[in-house]
């Protein structure tokens, strides 16, 4: 069956050439190159792969003609002043039918602007601050979890704990990113009536946590959140185990879910709660790839490294562009950005639908590892295993 | 050429250029806009840099502080773009004075690390500021008008030129030109150095300044990482050592080739652009180390040769 459908696509797609180039084509300058090349990738294999799967099923189907999705795809070389550029390049001079977004908040506020002025719709799945849905912007659509409700879930899971956290340090990196993120949880903490004892700033990339240990230890608090990087959040572990900083519960923005934080800290890593926007869980199911489970298997398959969040996000993207168009029985930008913003469809994402500022409502899964794995915790209000809490002081492991 | 004939030629090529937005395309007008501002800026620095001889890595300070003025005027308080752009000059000004007579103090090297420290230090004191969004930066209002920004960028250019014509035939000029060539002489000569220094400080951060207010504007979005990008300040620096340090052209040839060869090289062959701009740079740098003007003023008398005496005269 799968074989004869297959034919039937090639055989669409070769009558497609034939008679008329029924091509639909959507346009990203992405981090190719540069700084940011290693989480751009991500986004470049993400938009090819779920392009390339549109196209086996068929194509689109837009007011009876039958289409094929094409990508036009730029390097940006990690500088958003270029991407800025390529973007208004793809829409005048390549003539893109519709923009797929860059990684990085930075570049997607800048870039959006681009989609804005030019009025035709940008999905983007690299952005994540809250400033890119916050200027009243219409041509813009994101599918990561904004940053102010990063820790959402963490502390609605925390309500449910025995014997519930009271109080809470949050330690935070000081780029735009994390701080955006404690602005939010600080809301959160408050709104969830816990006492915040400590609230502090360290300069991103450090490295000596001492300080801030000793201070976190004098107060005492039943939890701690932080939100940095990788790097800062490893040596954050390694000395609270030498200061012999215990809390009931600690909890990360990033690191926990990757294999490098198991590896870097061993046992250490143990009890550490974290969290993702994304678990390949086969009760995502999809259109095209069937279910999350099997994305990853054909993803690692086809690119040799194991898609995260970013790829699946940019699958995403290309998916709500496919059912938009197919909703709105038309190219027409504005047409088009009408249907976006009434989408509503399961992917391996996630359920993607967007509110009124273009946001996704994808609440982060809580996970923790726990001997060794990475395991899921909590998501959308249900406990799904157990956690480890509170965890055992140093000594007693 | 006659003087007369070379006025001629300016006005004929700057009205050309001024005609670009009804004939060129929106991504050229989009390259265009970045270049004139790359232009100003290499302009900018080669009134500190070129002609005084101080290589300054504060310029992009200037960059940032004329961004910032300009965002915090219009989206804190409400007020109209051209007063944010004179708001972002004035903070460029004060700081120049403030900064400049302790730093320009400093000679050679010890100059150049000063100056490296003030970006990162104003990177720190942005992040901090309520009123300047502190490290989420701030959101600029949206203007669909490139054709504007391309015209005031262009003015920009053009004022900056003829600030550095005027400097390059004046006293003042001549006094600067003394300083680089060596101060203490100068000095004894009767020039107020201190003060020269500090004023070709403040009118190079004028320029920069304004360069940043526009490009705050016209990207809309500004945070203090990018506002005081040291990387800028290092194109500034090459644009103007291969256009020709100290002459008035120079900064702006170069900045519109290198400006070009990037563009092109990216849009080619796209992953490994910077490597070859790169080797560009590293050719230039090696076979005309004296700027482009430099190769135009004695490649007529010298022929290819040009090449291979340079080489052998400064190598390492």
């Amino acid at each position: 069956m799968k074989r004869a459908i297959g034919c039937l696509a090639t055989l669409l797609a070769m009558s497609g050439v034939a008679h008329a180039q029924n091509t639909v084509t959507l346009g990203a300058s992405v981090q190719e190159t540069g700084a940011l090349a290693n989480t751009g990738r991500y986004y470049r294999d993400g938009y090819n792969f779920a392009i390339a799967k549109i196209n086996e099923s068929g194509g689109v189907k837009v007011g009876g003609k039958t289409y094929k999705l094409a990508l036009k795809i730029l390097d940006n070389q990690s500088d958003s002043n270029l991407s800025v550029r390529q973007y208004v390049q793809l829409l005048t001079q390549d003539k893109v039918n519709f923009l797929l977004g860059p990684f990085a908040s930075d570049f997607a506020l800048a870039d959006s602007s681009v989609a804005e002025k030019y009025q035709v719709p940008m999905i983007q799945g690299g952005g994540a601050s809250d400033q890119i849905f916050s200027r009243g912007y219409k041509y813009i659509f994101g599918t990561l979890p904004v940053a102010s409700k990063y820790f959402g879930s963490t502390i609605a899971m925390m309500g449910k704990l025995n014997p519930a956290p009271k109080s809470v340090a949050l330690l935070y990196a000081d780029d735009a990113f994390d701080v955006s993120v404690a602005a939010g949880t600080r809301e959160l903490i408050r709104k969830a009536g816990l006492k915040l004892t400590e609230d502090k700033r360290y300069s991103s990339n450090t490295s000596d946590f001492s300080t801030l240990i000793s201070e976190v230890k004098s107060s005492n608090p039943d939890a701690i959140l932080v939100s940095g990087h990788e790097t800062e959040v490893l040596n954050f572990i390694r000395q609270a185990k030498s200061l012999n900083l215990s809390p009931k519960i600690y909890s990360f923005t990033v690191g926990v879910p990757t294999a490098d934080f198991r590896k870097a800290l061993g046992a250490d890593a143990n009890y550490a709660f974290g969290m993702t926007p994304w678990l390949p869980s086969p009760t995502n199911k999809d259109q095209y790839f069937g279910d999350a489970p099997a994305f990853v298997k054909a993803y690692t398959q086809k690119f040799g490294y194991e898609p995260d969040y970013h790829a699946a996000s940019a699958v995403a993207d290309v998916e709500a562009f496919a059912k938009a168009m197919q909703a709105a029985g038309t190219l027409d930008p504005k047409k088009v950005r009408d249907a976006i913003s009434h989408v509503n469809f399961g992917s391996i994402y996630g359920t993607i639908a967007f509110d009124s500022a273009g946001q996704i409502s994808l609440p982060q899964t809580v996970i923790q590892v726990q001997n060794g794995q990475v395991t899921p915790i909590y998501a959308q209000g249900i406990m799904i295993s157990k956690p480890q809490y509170p965890m055992p002081l140093w000594g007693k492991r | 050429m006659t003087p007369k004939l070379k006025v001629a030629l300016a006005v004929a090529v700057t009205c050309a250029l001024a005609s670009l937005p009804w004939l060129a395309s929106a991504t050229i007008l989009q390259f265009s806009i970045s270049t004139l501002l790359l232009a100003t800026l290499a302009q900018g620095w080669n009134i500190i840099g070129g002609y005084t001889g101080y290589a300054s890595f504060g310029n992009s300070v200037f960059f940032g502080l004329g961004s910032y003025g300009t965002a915090i005027a219009m989206v804190q308080w409400h007020l109209p773009f051209g007063v944010g752009l004179v708001f972002g000059a004035v903070l460029a000004v004060v700081f120049a004075l403030v900064l400049g007579i302790p730093v320009l103090r400093l000679r050679g090297h010890y100059f150049a690390i000063a100056t490296l420290a003030l970006s990162q230090v104003m990177t720190a004191i942005v992040s901090n500021l309520e009123i300047a969004g502190r490290n989420t930066g701030l959101v600029l209002p949206l203007l669909n008008g490139d054709p504007l920004f391309y015209e005031l960028s262009l003015a920009l250019l053009v004022l900056a030129t003829l600030t550095v014509f005027w400097i390059a035939h004046s006293r003042f000029g001549f006094g600067l030109i003394a300083i680089r060539e060596n101060e203490d002489a100068a000095a004894s000569m009767g020039i107020n150095t201190t003060l020269y220094k500090v004023l070709a400080f403040a009118i190079s951060g004028i320029f920069s300044a304004l360069a940043g207010g526009i490009h705050a504007y016209w990207i809309t979005f500004i945070d203090p990482v990018s506002a005081f990008d040291l990387s800028l300040n290092v194109k500034m620096i090459i644009m103007t050592v291969f256009g020709g340090p100290a002459s008035i052209l120079g900064p702006v040839v170069g900045a519109f080739v290198l400006s070009g060869i990037s563009e092109i090289l990216s849009s080619a062959i796209s992953s490994v652009a910077s490597l070859f701009f790169g080797a560009v740079i590293i050719v230039a740098v090696v076979f005309m180390p004296r700027g482009l003007a430099d190769v135009l003023r004695r490649f007529r008398k010298t022929g290819w040769r040009y090449f291979s005496e340079n080489v052998k005269k400064y190598r390492l």
